[in-house]
């Protein structure tokens, strides 16, 4: 599975920062990057993450 | 590209008796210009740059130092307010935002929809066959705060006490804090004590619900310590309350100018419920503007923003920013339109939207599915002045009773 968020929803608001920030990171101008490859452990914050995201950008795509 | 030097830029005397945030002298200003000035610093007025600041990392918050401003230096009120997760910053507010946000995850929330549409008909109910209501003491304010009490677990028959405790606190929360502190700080001791009580309750009967999710929130080991989880319960109640009831208040108004969208909003009631709440929050916020403040010195589109200036998100200039929003100042409930900012944004957005969201398109659609033809009974409405946290003091409405035809449908 891989994470993957959806730039035109995006609001750059950094909720899923604060959830998951081995996942997600905000930069220095306030923009989301974020890698979509995750160990297992982490697969809780990231829902975590898409649960807390106020305008629901981010999604899980692949074998589920 | 426009230069504008300090002379073009607009000044808002934003503490006018008669300063109002819907008025030709804001609109100008944001006509004119990204910014104004103000006697209460900065306010950025149009939509991309509302946008773009509110959420950025160069700013903070910054209500941490309002008791100070006010004269107020120590006590009970001054210890709850510099702990509270609004003013918190970096770790200390990650920390607390991490362990809390699963609890208002939007998938629990939803699962209360059902109880916030069943309390819109309850209070409905108490006063249709009247033909008029005094909408803020017969629908909105109960609604609020027994949408809390929901929430929390408390007895809904308590929404009387939660109602005046967190009322006393709110009323003082202007200029006149340092006055009335000695009630504020025992009315929140007795909002406390309530927390506490809650949580302790909750530590020895976990239940399925909001407060136990909150008590057993862990990550890693790290858990909400007990005065953190009362400080956050008290945190909701004031937080919530006010702001879910004035807005009501507020999308009444709206859909009362508007009586072709309040139609629309009772023939598609499902459909269009998350739309109606959403544009009366981008056009009549309760939340006129949002508070920032410079955490290090940086440039924006030519203006040097100093560390430590005030700077004021203004979220209805930016929600009907007509470089934005096609007939910006009206609802247009089959329309697309951008995110607004009535919640704030960035790390301190608002925790409790998924809740004002669905609890407000639980209420909108019942109460335009019974009620046709609003207005508002003349001399019966009193407003709080439309600048910061703004809503009916007072709105008596007069209404049809919608008949309900055989198929649970409703016609006019
Ligand atoms: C229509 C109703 C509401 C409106 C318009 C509203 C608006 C806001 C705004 C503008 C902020 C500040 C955001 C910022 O500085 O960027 C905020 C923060 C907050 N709101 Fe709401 N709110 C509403 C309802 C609620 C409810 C129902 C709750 C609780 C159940 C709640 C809890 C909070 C909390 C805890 C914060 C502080 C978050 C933080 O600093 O991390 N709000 N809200
Ligand atoms: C959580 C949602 C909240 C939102 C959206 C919110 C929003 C606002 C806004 C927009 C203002 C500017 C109003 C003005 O200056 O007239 C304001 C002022 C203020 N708020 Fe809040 N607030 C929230 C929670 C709280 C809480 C929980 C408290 C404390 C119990 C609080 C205390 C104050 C105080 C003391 C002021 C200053 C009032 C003044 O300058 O006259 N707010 N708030
Ligand atoms: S929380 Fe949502 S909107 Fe905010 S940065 Fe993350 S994905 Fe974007």
């Amino acid at each position: 599975m891989k994470v993957w968020v959806d730039r035109t929803l995006c609001e750059n608001h950094g909720q899923c920062a604060i959830a998951a920030p081995s996942t997600f990171e905000m930069d220095d101008e306030g923009i989301l990057q974020y890698t979509e490859g995750f160990p297992a452990d982490e697969l809780e914050y990231i829902e975590d993450a898409m649960d807390v995201c106020p305008v629901q950008a981010i999604f899980l795509k692949g074998d589920q | 590209m426009t230069i504008t030097t300090a002379h073009d830029v607009p000044y808002l005397d934003m503490s006018a008796p008669h300063f109002a945030m819907a008025s030709e002298a804001v609109r100008d200003a944001r006509d004119a210009n990204w910014y104004a000035r103000t006697n209460y610093g900065l306010a950025v007025l149009s939509y991309e740059d509302v946008s773009s600041l509110m959420k950025s990392p160069k700013l903070i918050q910054g209500s941490a130092a309002w008791p100070e401003h006010n004269g107020v230096h120590s006590g009970i009120f001054y210890d709850w307010w510099k702990r509270n997760l609004l003013v918190l910053e970096g770790e200390d507010h990650h920390r607390i935002r991490r362990l809390a946000n699963p609890a208002f995850s939007p998938r629990k929330i939803a699962a209360l929809g059902d109880r916030f549409e069943s309390l819109a008909n309850e209070l409905i109910d108490g006063w249709i066959e009247d033909g008029q209501v005094e909408f803020v003491e017969g629908f909105a304010a109960p609604f609020a705060t027994r949408v809390l009490c929901i929430m929390l677990g408390i007895d809904e028959s308590e929404w009387g006490t939660i109602n005046r405790l967190a009322s006393t606190v709110g009323a003082a929360l202007g200029v006149t804090i340092k006055e009335d502190i000695d009630e504020v700080d025992a009315a929140l001791v007795e909002l406390q004590e309530y927390a506490e009580r809650l949580i302790s309750d909750r530590q020895q009967n976990p239940k399925d619900d909001f407060v136990t999710r909150l008590v057993e929130a862990n990550r890693e080991g790290d858990r909400l310590t007990d005065p953190e989880l009362r400080n956050l319960l008290v945190l909701l109640i004031f937080g919530g309350m006010d702001t879910t009831r004035n807005q009501l208040g507020l999308a009444i108004q709206s859909f009362i100018r508007q009586p072709h969208q309040w139609e629309l909003l009772a023939e598609r009631p499902r459909e269009l419920a998350k739309a109606a709440v959403e544009e009366a929050l981008r056009v009549n916020p309760t939340t006129r503007w949002v508070t920032r403040e410079v955490a290090e010195t940086f440039e924006h589109k030519g203006l040097v923003l100093e560390q430590g200036t005030t700077v004021h998100m203004f979220t209805y200039a930016s929600g009907t920013d007509p470089e934005k929003f096609a007939n910006p100042e009206r609802i247009d409930l089959e329309a697309e339109h951008a995110p607004h900012y009535a919640f704030g944004g960035g790390v301190h957005h608002c925790l409790g939207h998924f809740v004002a969201r669905s609890d407000m398109q639980a209420a909108l659609p019942a109460l335009a599915t019974r009620l046709a033809n609003l207005s508002v009974v003349p001399g019966g409405d009193e407003w709080m002045p439309d600048s910061g946290n703004t809503g009916p003091v007072r709105l008596t409405i007069a209404f049809d009773r919608r008949a309900t035809t055989a198929d649970g449908q409703q016609t006019a």
